[in-house]
Protein backbone atom coordinates (compact mmCIF):
# COMPACT_ATOMS: atom_id res chain seq x y z
CA UNK A 1 0.00 0.00 0.00
CA UNK A 2 1.35 3.36 -0.98
CA UNK A 3 1.50 5.54 2.10
CA UNK A 4 1.97 9.22 1.90
CA UNK A 5 5.02 10.36 3.83
CA UNK A 6 3.16 12.98 5.83
CA UNK A 7 -0.20 12.87 7.56
CA UNK A 8 -2.22 15.85 8.84
CA UNK A 9 -1.75 14.96 12.47
CA UNK A 10 2.03 14.57 12.09
CA UNK A 11 2.36 18.31 12.13
CA UNK A 12 2.86 20.72 14.92
CA UNK A 13 1.95 24.29 14.17
CA UNK A 14 5.39 25.78 14.69
CA UNK A 15 5.25 29.20 13.13
CA UNK A 16 2.77 32.01 12.92
CA UNK A 17 1.69 31.33 16.48
CA UNK A 18 -0.05 34.68 16.91
CA UNK A 19 -2.11 33.96 13.77
CA UNK A 20 -3.10 30.50 14.96
CA UNK A 21 -3.88 31.69 18.48
CA UNK A 22 -6.08 34.51 17.16
CA UNK A 23 -7.80 32.08 14.81
CA UNK A 24 -8.47 29.51 17.51
CA UNK A 25 -9.65 32.20 19.93
CA UNK A 26 -12.04 33.57 17.29
CA UNK A 27 -13.24 30.06 16.42
CA UNK A 28 -13.74 29.15 20.07
CA UNK A 29 -15.73 32.34 20.56
CA UNK A 30 -17.88 31.51 17.55
CA UNK A 31 -18.56 27.93 18.66
CA UNK A 32 -19.25 28.96 22.26
CA UNK A 33 -21.60 31.64 20.97
CA UNK A 34 -23.44 29.15 18.75
CA UNK A 35 -24.19 26.83 21.64
CA UNK A 36 -24.09 29.37 24.47
CA UNK A 37 -26.52 31.92 23.04
CA UNK A 38 -29.56 29.62 23.11
CA UNK A 39 -28.56 28.58 26.64
CA UNK A 40 -28.27 32.21 27.72
CA UNK A 41 -31.63 33.04 26.13
CA UNK A 42 -33.20 30.07 27.88
CA UNK A 43 -31.77 31.35 31.16
CA UNK A 44 -32.94 34.93 30.52
CA UNK A 45 -36.47 33.65 29.88
CA UNK A 46 -36.29 31.36 32.91
CA UNK A 47 -37.24 28.50 30.62
CA UNK A 48 -37.04 24.83 31.34
CA UNK A 49 -35.61 22.04 29.25
CA UNK A 50 -33.17 19.18 29.66
CA UNK A 51 -30.39 21.81 29.55
CA UNK A 52 -31.72 24.18 32.22
CA UNK A 53 -28.87 23.14 34.52
CA UNK A 54 -26.25 24.16 32.00
CA UNK A 55 -28.21 27.34 31.24
CA UNK A 56 -28.09 28.36 34.90
CA UNK A 57 -24.38 29.08 34.44
CA UNK A 58 -25.39 32.15 32.47
CA UNK A 59 -26.52 35.48 33.95
CA UNK A 60 -30.23 36.16 34.17
CA UNK A 61 -29.96 39.42 32.24
CA UNK A 62 -30.88 39.23 28.56
CA UNK A 63 -27.80 38.54 26.40
CA UNK A 64 -26.46 41.36 24.21
CA UNK A 65 -26.47 39.06 21.16
CA UNK A 66 -29.42 37.46 19.42
CA UNK A 67 -29.30 34.97 16.60
CA UNK A 68 -27.46 32.14 14.89
CA UNK A 69 -24.02 32.08 13.20
CA UNK A 70 -25.37 33.21 9.84
CA UNK A 71 -27.41 36.10 11.19
CA UNK A 72 -26.53 37.70 14.45
CA UNK A 73 -27.52 40.88 16.22
CA UNK A 74 -24.61 42.29 18.22
CA UNK A 75 -26.06 45.00 20.42
CA UNK A 76 -27.35 47.21 17.61
CA UNK A 77 -25.21 45.94 14.74
CA UNK A 78 -26.89 43.45 12.39
CA UNK A 79 -24.71 40.88 10.66
CA UNK A 80 -26.28 38.64 8.01
CA UNK A 81 -24.54 36.09 5.82
CA UNK A 82 -24.10 37.41 2.25
CA UNK A 83 -25.42 34.20 0.65
CA UNK A 84 -28.65 34.37 2.66
CA UNK A 85 -29.01 38.11 2.12
CA UNK A 86 -28.52 37.63 -1.63
CA UNK A 87 -31.24 34.96 -1.66
CA UNK A 88 -33.62 37.33 0.15
CA UNK A 89 -32.73 40.22 -2.17
CA UNK A 90 -33.52 38.00 -5.18
CA UNK A 91 -37.13 37.82 -4.03
CA UNK A 92 -37.71 41.06 -2.22
CA UNK A 93 -35.38 43.35 -4.11
CA UNK A 94 -32.39 45.01 -2.47
CA UNK A 95 -33.41 47.04 0.56
CA UNK A 96 -31.40 49.29 2.85
CA UNK A 97 -32.01 46.90 5.73
CA UNK A 98 -30.29 44.12 3.78
CA UNK A 99 -27.45 46.35 2.59
CA UNK A 100 -26.61 47.47 6.11
CA UNK A 101 -26.75 43.97 7.51
CA UNK A 102 -24.34 42.47 4.97
CA UNK A 103 -22.00 45.46 4.70
CA UNK A 104 -19.61 44.67 7.62
CA UNK A 105 -19.23 41.02 6.59
CA UNK A 106 -18.83 41.77 2.90
CA UNK A 107 -16.20 44.45 3.61
CA UNK A 108 -14.22 42.00 5.77
CA UNK A 109 -14.45 39.23 3.16
CA UNK A 110 -13.35 41.58 0.37
CA UNK A 111 -10.26 42.37 2.46
CA UNK A 112 -9.53 38.99 4.01
CA UNK A 113 -11.02 36.55 1.49
CA UNK A 114 -12.94 33.50 2.56
CA UNK A 115 -11.69 33.83 6.15
CA UNK A 116 -15.05 33.14 7.82
CA UNK A 117 -14.69 29.50 6.72
CA UNK A 118 -11.39 29.09 8.52
CA UNK A 119 -12.01 31.41 11.45
CA UNK A 120 -15.66 31.24 12.44
CA UNK A 121 -17.60 28.35 10.89
CA UNK A 122 -19.08 26.19 13.68
CA UNK A 123 -18.67 23.19 11.36
CA UNK A 124 -14.86 23.43 11.77
CA UNK A 125 -14.66 21.31 14.95
CA UNK A 126 -16.54 18.56 13.08
CA UNK A 127 -14.19 18.97 10.14
CA UNK A 128 -11.23 18.57 12.51
CA UNK A 129 -12.79 15.34 13.82
CA UNK A 130 -13.38 14.21 10.23
CA UNK A 131 -9.71 14.85 9.36
CA UNK A 132 -8.61 12.97 12.48
CA UNK A 133 -10.91 10.10 11.52
CA UNK A 134 -9.37 10.00 8.05
CA UNK A 135 -5.92 9.88 9.63
CA UNK A 136 -7.01 7.05 11.92
CA UNK A 137 -8.54 5.12 9.03
CA UNK A 138 -5.26 5.42 7.17
CA UNK A 139 -3.34 4.24 10.22
CA UNK A 140 -5.58 1.20 10.37
CA UNK A 141 -4.91 0.41 6.75
CA UNK A 142 -8.04 1.78 5.05
CA UNK A 143 -7.23 4.46 2.56
CA UNK A 144 -10.25 6.83 2.66
CA UNK A 145 -11.39 8.09 -0.72
CA UNK A 146 -10.50 11.64 -1.66
CA UNK A 147 -12.63 12.65 -4.61
CA UNK A 148 -11.73 16.06 -5.97
CA UNK A 149 -14.66 17.61 -7.75
CA UNK A 150 -13.87 20.31 -10.32
CA UNK A 151 -13.43 23.81 -8.92
CA UNK A 152 -16.50 25.11 -10.64
CA UNK A 153 -18.76 22.75 -8.63
CA UNK A 154 -19.17 25.11 -5.68
CA UNK A 155 -20.27 27.96 -7.97
CA UNK A 156 -22.66 25.65 -9.80
CA UNK A 157 -24.11 24.57 -6.46
CA UNK A 158 -24.49 28.18 -5.29
CA UNK A 159 -26.30 29.16 -8.48
CA UNK A 160 -28.31 25.93 -8.30
CA UNK A 161 -29.38 26.55 -4.70
CA UNK A 162 -30.43 30.12 -5.50
CA UNK A 163 -32.19 28.92 -8.66
CA UNK A 164 -34.08 26.13 -6.91
CA UNK A 165 -35.09 28.61 -4.19
CA UNK A 166 -36.37 31.02 -6.83
CA UNK A 167 -38.32 28.20 -8.49
CA UNK A 168 -39.93 27.07 -5.26
CA UNK A 169 -40.37 30.50 -3.68
CA UNK A 170 -38.59 29.32 -0.53
CA UNK A 171 -35.29 30.17 1.09
CA UNK A 172 -33.16 27.09 0.36
CA UNK A 173 -29.78 28.36 1.60
CA UNK A 174 -30.71 27.96 5.31
CA UNK A 175 -31.67 24.34 4.62
CA UNK A 176 -28.30 23.29 3.19
CA UNK A 177 -25.79 25.69 4.77
CA UNK A 178 -24.04 23.98 7.71
CA UNK A 179 -23.54 27.05 9.99
CA UNK A 180 -27.23 27.94 9.59
CA UNK A 181 -28.27 24.34 10.28
CA UNK A 182 -25.93 24.04 13.26
CA UNK A 183 -27.26 27.27 14.75
CA UNK A 184 -30.84 26.11 14.35
CA UNK A 185 -30.16 22.65 15.73
CA UNK A 186 -28.27 24.12 18.70
CA UNK A 187 -31.37 26.21 19.44
CA UNK A 188 -33.64 23.19 19.02
CA UNK A 189 -31.48 21.03 21.27
CA UNK A 190 -31.31 23.65 24.02
CA UNK A 191 -34.98 24.68 23.94
CA UNK A 192 -36.70 21.36 23.18
CA UNK A 193 -34.08 18.81 24.15
CA UNK A 194 -33.91 17.05 20.79
CA UNK A 195 -32.41 17.42 17.32
CA UNK A 196 -34.34 17.79 14.09
CA UNK A 197 -33.52 16.48 10.65
CA UNK A 198 -30.89 19.21 10.25
CA UNK A 199 -28.59 17.18 12.48
CA UNK A 200 -28.81 14.37 9.94
CA UNK A 201 -27.83 16.76 7.16
CA UNK A 202 -24.76 17.87 9.11
CA UNK A 203 -23.99 14.20 9.77
CA UNK A 204 -24.25 13.60 6.03
CA UNK A 205 -21.74 16.36 5.34
CA UNK A 206 -19.45 14.87 8.00
CA UNK A 207 -19.64 11.37 6.49
CA UNK A 208 -19.03 12.78 3.01
CA UNK A 209 -15.97 14.65 4.27
CA UNK A 210 -14.69 11.59 6.11
CA UNK A 211 -15.23 8.82 3.57
CA UNK A 212 -15.59 10.42 0.16
CA UNK A 213 -13.71 13.69 -0.07
CA UNK A 214 -11.60 15.53 2.47
CA UNK A 215 -13.44 18.74 3.38
CA UNK A 216 -15.37 18.02 0.19
CA UNK A 217 -18.56 19.65 1.45
CA UNK A 218 -16.71 22.88 2.29
CA UNK A 219 -14.88 22.86 -1.04
CA UNK A 220 -17.59 21.83 -3.43
CA UNK A 221 -21.06 22.04 -1.90
CA UNK A 222 -21.23 24.79 0.71
CA UNK A 223 -23.24 27.69 -0.79
CA UNK A 224 -21.97 30.13 1.86
CA UNK A 225 -18.35 29.17 1.23
CA UNK A 226 -18.88 29.62 -2.51
CA UNK A 227 -20.38 33.05 -1.87
CA UNK A 228 -17.42 34.07 0.31
CA UNK A 229 -15.04 32.87 -2.44
CA UNK A 230 -16.82 35.00 -5.01
CA UNK A 231 -16.95 38.09 -2.79
CA UNK A 232 -13.32 37.61 -1.70
CA UNK A 233 -11.92 37.01 -5.19
CA UNK A 234 -9.92 40.23 -5.14
CA UNK A 235 -8.77 40.04 -1.54
CA UNK A 236 -5.20 41.36 -1.28
CA UNK A 237 -4.18 38.95 1.51
CA UNK A 238 -2.31 35.88 0.27
CA UNK A 239 0.06 33.18 1.39
CA UNK A 240 3.31 33.69 -0.48
CA UNK A 241 5.98 31.04 -1.02
CA UNK A 242 9.58 32.26 -1.09
CA UNK A 243 10.83 29.67 -3.57
CA UNK A 244 14.49 30.12 -2.61
CA UNK A 245 13.90 28.77 0.93
CA UNK A 246 11.29 26.13 -0.01
CA UNK A 247 12.47 22.51 0.12
CA UNK A 248 9.40 21.13 -1.68
CA UNK A 249 8.51 18.98 1.34
CA UNK A 250 4.74 19.23 0.55
CA UNK A 251 3.84 19.70 4.23
CA UNK A 252 1.69 22.70 3.29
CA UNK A 253 -0.16 20.66 0.66
CA UNK A 254 -0.94 17.90 3.10
CA UNK A 255 -2.07 20.18 5.91
CA UNK A 256 -4.45 22.19 3.69
CA UNK A 257 -8.03 20.93 3.91
CA UNK A 258 -9.21 22.92 0.94
CA UNK A 259 -6.84 21.53 -1.68
CA UNK A 260 -4.86 24.70 -2.15
CA UNK A 261 -1.32 24.62 -3.44
CA UNK A 262 0.84 27.03 -1.42
CA UNK A 263 4.06 25.23 -2.37
CA UNK A 264 3.67 26.13 -6.00
CA UNK A 265 2.13 29.54 -5.23
CA UNK A 266 -1.12 28.40 -6.82
CA UNK A 267 -3.83 29.57 -4.48
CA UNK A 268 -7.28 30.65 -5.51
CA UNK A 269 -10.23 32.32 -3.81
CA UNK A 270 -11.00 29.00 -2.09
CA UNK A 271 -8.22 29.71 0.46
CA UNK A 272 -9.81 30.19 3.87
CA UNK A 273 -6.81 32.10 5.32
CA UNK A 274 -6.42 29.62 8.19
CA UNK A 275 -2.63 29.93 7.91
CA UNK A 276 -1.96 26.30 8.80
CA UNK A 277 0.42 26.05 5.83
CA UNK A 278 2.40 29.00 7.15
CA UNK A 279 2.44 27.38 10.57
CA UNK A 280 3.74 23.97 9.44
CA UNK A 281 6.36 25.17 6.96
CA UNK A 282 9.66 23.86 8.38
CA UNK A 283 11.83 26.42 6.58
CA UNK A 284 9.57 29.47 6.98
CA UNK A 285 9.32 29.75 3.23
CA UNK A 286 5.64 30.61 3.50
CA UNK A 287 4.45 33.97 4.80
CA UNK A 288 1.50 36.33 4.56
CA UNK A 289 1.76 38.95 1.85
CA UNK A 290 -0.49 41.84 1.07
CA UNK A 291 -0.43 42.22 -2.69
CA UNK A 292 -2.54 43.95 -5.26
CA UNK B 1 -14.93 16.28 -15.32
CA UNK B 2 -17.01 19.33 -16.09
CA UNK B 3 -19.89 17.23 -17.38
CA UNK B 4 -20.06 15.23 -14.16
CA UNK B 5 -20.51 18.41 -12.07
CA UNK B 6 -23.23 19.61 -14.39
CA UNK B 7 -25.06 16.29 -14.30
CA UNK B 8 -24.82 16.27 -10.50
CA UNK B 9 -26.24 19.80 -10.24
CA UNK B 10 -29.05 18.89 -12.63
CA UNK B 11 -29.88 15.76 -10.64
CA UNK B 12 -29.95 17.82 -7.43
CA UNK B 13 -32.25 20.40 -9.04
CA UNK B 14 -34.65 17.69 -10.25
CA UNK B 15 -34.65 15.99 -6.84
CA UNK B 16 -35.41 19.29 -5.11
CA UNK B 17 -38.10 20.17 -7.65
CA UNK B 18 -39.96 17.03 -6.56
CA UNK B 19 -40.26 18.34 -3.00
CA UNK B 20 -42.47 21.45 -3.37
CA UNK B 21 -45.70 19.73 -4.31
CA UNK B 22 -45.71 18.01 -0.95
CA UNK B 23 -44.68 21.18 0.86
CA UNK B 24 -47.48 23.12 -0.80
CA UNK B 25 -50.06 20.44 -0.15
CA UNK B 26 -49.42 20.47 3.60
CA UNK B 27 -51.80 22.51 5.72
CA UNK B 28 -50.67 26.12 6.17
CA UNK B 29 -49.30 27.02 9.57
CA UNK B 30 -49.74 29.98 11.85
CA UNK B 31 -46.76 32.35 11.56
CA UNK B 32 -45.53 34.68 14.30
CA UNK B 33 -47.30 38.09 14.51
CA UNK B 34 -46.42 40.69 11.91
CA UNK B 35 -45.46 38.01 9.38
CA UNK B 36 -45.60 38.89 5.69
CA UNK B 37 -48.45 37.15 3.82
CA UNK B 38 -47.92 33.49 2.90
CA UNK B 39 -45.68 33.24 -0.11
CA UNK B 40 -43.76 36.41 0.67
CA UNK B 41 -42.95 35.11 4.14
CA UNK B 42 -41.34 31.89 2.84
CA UNK B 43 -39.28 34.00 0.43
CA UNK B 44 -37.99 36.32 3.12
CA UNK B 45 -37.42 34.26 6.28
CA UNK B 46 -33.87 32.91 6.58
CA UNK B 47 -34.59 30.65 9.56
CA UNK B 48 -32.20 32.37 11.93
CA UNK B 49 -34.34 31.37 14.97
CA UNK B 50 -34.03 34.82 16.57
CA UNK B 51 -37.82 35.14 16.92
CA UNK B 52 -37.98 31.87 18.82
CA UNK B 53 -34.99 32.79 20.96
CA UNK B 54 -36.62 35.93 22.34
CA UNK B 55 -40.19 34.59 22.63
CA UNK B 56 -41.10 34.66 26.34
CA UNK B 57 -43.77 31.98 26.00
CA UNK B 58 -41.71 29.69 23.78
CA UNK B 59 -44.67 29.38 21.42
CA UNK B 60 -42.53 29.70 18.26
CA UNK B 61 -41.11 26.41 17.04
CA UNK B 62 -39.57 24.86 13.94
CA UNK B 63 -40.66 21.57 12.41
CA UNK B 64 -38.11 18.81 12.77
CA UNK B 65 -39.00 16.35 9.98
CA UNK B 66 -37.55 16.73 6.50
CA UNK B 67 -39.47 19.42 4.62
CA UNK B 68 -39.07 22.84 3.10
CA UNK B 69 -40.73 24.10 6.29
CA UNK B 70 -37.74 23.11 8.35
CA UNK B 71 -36.34 26.61 8.77
CA UNK B 72 -39.68 28.43 9.03
CA UNK B 73 -41.10 29.41 12.44
CA UNK B 74 -44.66 28.49 13.27
CA UNK B 75 -47.05 28.66 16.21
CA UNK B 76 -49.31 25.85 17.37
CA UNK B 77 -51.77 27.68 19.65
CA UNK B 78 -53.35 24.50 21.01
CA UNK B 79 -49.99 23.80 22.64
CA UNK B 80 -48.83 27.36 23.32
CA UNK B 81 -50.30 30.63 22.12
CA UNK B 82 -48.86 34.05 21.36
CA UNK B 83 -49.21 36.81 23.97
CA UNK B 84 -48.62 39.58 21.40
CA UNK B 85 -45.45 40.96 23.02
CA UNK B 86 -44.07 41.73 19.52
CA UNK B 87 -40.51 40.93 20.60
CA UNK B 88 -40.06 38.56 17.65
CA UNK B 89 -40.95 41.30 15.18
CA UNK B 90 -38.28 43.59 16.61
CA UNK B 91 -35.37 41.15 16.14
CA UNK B 92 -36.17 39.84 12.65
CA UNK B 93 -33.15 40.62 10.42
CA UNK B 94 -34.94 40.51 7.06
CA UNK B 95 -38.29 42.02 8.09
CA UNK B 96 -40.10 38.77 7.31
CA UNK B 97 -41.81 39.84 10.54
CA UNK B 98 -42.55 43.52 10.16
CA UNK B 99 -41.40 45.38 13.30
CA UNK B 100 -44.36 46.48 15.45
CA UNK B 101 -44.71 48.24 18.77
CA UNK B 102 -46.63 46.74 21.68
CA UNK B 103 -49.68 48.91 21.24
CA UNK B 104 -53.20 47.49 21.32
CA UNK B 105 -54.40 49.60 18.40
CA UNK B 106 -51.31 48.98 16.28
CA UNK B 107 -51.60 45.24 16.90
CA UNK B 108 -55.34 45.26 16.14
CA UNK B 109 -54.60 47.03 12.84
CA UNK B 110 -51.48 45.18 11.69
CA UNK B 111 -51.60 41.66 13.10
CA UNK B 112 -53.67 38.97 11.39
CA UNK B 113 -52.21 35.60 12.23
CA UNK B 114 -55.30 33.62 11.31
CA UNK B 115 -59.08 33.26 11.37
CA UNK B 116 -61.05 31.98 14.37
CA UNK B 117 -63.26 29.00 13.54
CA UNK B 118 -65.62 27.73 16.23
CA UNK B 119 -67.03 24.20 16.18
CA UNK B 120 -70.26 24.89 18.10
CA UNK B 121 -71.05 21.20 18.65
CA UNK B 122 -67.87 20.88 20.68
CA UNK B 123 -68.14 24.17 22.58
CA UNK B 124 -69.38 23.58 26.15
CA UNK B 125 -71.49 26.74 26.23
CA UNK B 126 -73.10 25.99 22.87
CA UNK B 127 -73.78 22.27 23.34
CA UNK B 128 -75.21 22.79 26.83
CA UNK B 129 -72.50 21.08 28.85
CA UNK B 130 -71.53 24.16 30.83
CA UNK B 131 -70.98 27.91 31.01
CA UNK B 132 -67.29 27.96 30.27
CA UNK B 133 -66.44 31.42 28.85
CA UNK B 134 -62.69 30.77 29.16
CA UNK B 135 -62.03 32.03 25.63
CA UNK B 136 -63.74 35.30 26.42
CA UNK B 137 -61.65 35.81 29.52
CA UNK B 138 -58.27 35.20 27.86
CA UNK B 139 -59.06 37.19 24.70
CA UNK B 140 -56.95 40.37 24.44
CA UNK B 141 -59.85 42.00 22.55
CA UNK B 142 -62.96 40.95 24.54
CA UNK B 143 -66.30 42.41 23.40
CA UNK B 144 -64.63 43.06 20.02
CA UNK B 145 -63.24 39.72 18.84
CA UNK B 146 -65.48 37.66 21.12
CA UNK B 147 -68.94 38.53 22.39
CA UNK B 148 -71.15 36.39 24.61
CA UNK B 149 -74.73 35.61 23.80
CA UNK B 150 -77.68 33.64 25.12
CA UNK B 151 -78.49 32.13 28.54
CA UNK B 152 -75.25 30.15 28.78
CA UNK B 153 -73.04 33.03 27.63
CA UNK B 154 -72.06 31.27 24.42
CA UNK B 155 -69.10 32.84 22.57
CA UNK B 156 -69.49 34.40 19.15
CA UNK B 157 -66.25 35.11 17.28
CA UNK B 158 -65.81 38.17 15.08
CA UNK B 159 -63.07 37.46 12.59
CA UNK B 160 -62.68 41.11 11.56
CA UNK B 161 -61.62 42.13 15.10
CA UNK B 162 -59.60 38.97 15.85
CA UNK B 163 -55.79 39.14 15.52
CA UNK B 164 -55.42 35.35 15.65
CA UNK B 165 -53.16 35.13 18.68
CA UNK B 166 -54.70 31.77 19.61
CA UNK B 167 -54.99 32.39 23.35
CA UNK B 168 -58.61 31.16 23.15
CA UNK B 169 -57.52 27.96 21.40
CA UNK B 170 -54.88 27.38 24.07
CA UNK B 171 -57.41 28.04 26.86
CA UNK B 172 -60.27 25.97 25.41
CA UNK B 173 -60.67 23.09 27.89
CA UNK B 174 -62.33 20.62 25.53
CA UNK B 175 -59.98 17.89 24.38
CA UNK B 176 -60.67 18.63 20.74
CA UNK B 177 -60.30 22.43 21.14
CA UNK B 178 -63.69 23.71 19.96
CA UNK B 179 -62.11 26.98 18.82
CA UNK B 180 -59.26 26.86 16.31
CA UNK B 181 -57.28 29.54 14.57
CA UNK B 182 -56.95 28.72 10.90
CA UNK B 183 -53.81 29.96 9.17
CA UNK B 184 -54.28 32.05 6.02
CA UNK B 185 -54.04 30.08 2.79
CA UNK B 186 -51.12 30.64 0.41
CA UNK B 187 -51.46 32.54 -2.86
Amino acid sequence: MARRPLQPLDFTLRHGKAWQRSRLAFLTFSVVLTVGLPLWHLRALDGHSRWSGLASLFPTAAPPFVGAPTSILVWVVELVDPAEALAVAMFRGPSWVLVWTVLPGVALVMLLGRFFCGWACPYLPLLAISNAARWLLRRMGFEPMDRRLPRVTSRVVLVGVLGVGAMLGVQVVPLVYPPAIIGREAFRLVFTGSFGVGALMVLGAFLFDTFVSRAGFCRSFCPGGAMFSVVGTFSPLHVHNERSTCTDCTACHVVCSLGQSPMTNRLDSGCERCGKCVAVCPTKALSWKVTR
Amino acid sequence: MKRRGLIGALAAAIALAAVPRRARASTPRLRPPGALPPGAFEQTCIGCVRCAEVCPTGCISFSSPLSMEQALPFIEPAAKACVLCMKCTQVCPTDALVPLTVDRDVIAREVKMGQPVLERSRCLSWNGDGVCRLCFHVCPYPEQAITLTGPRASPVFHAEACVGCGLCEEACPTLAHAIRIEAPRGP
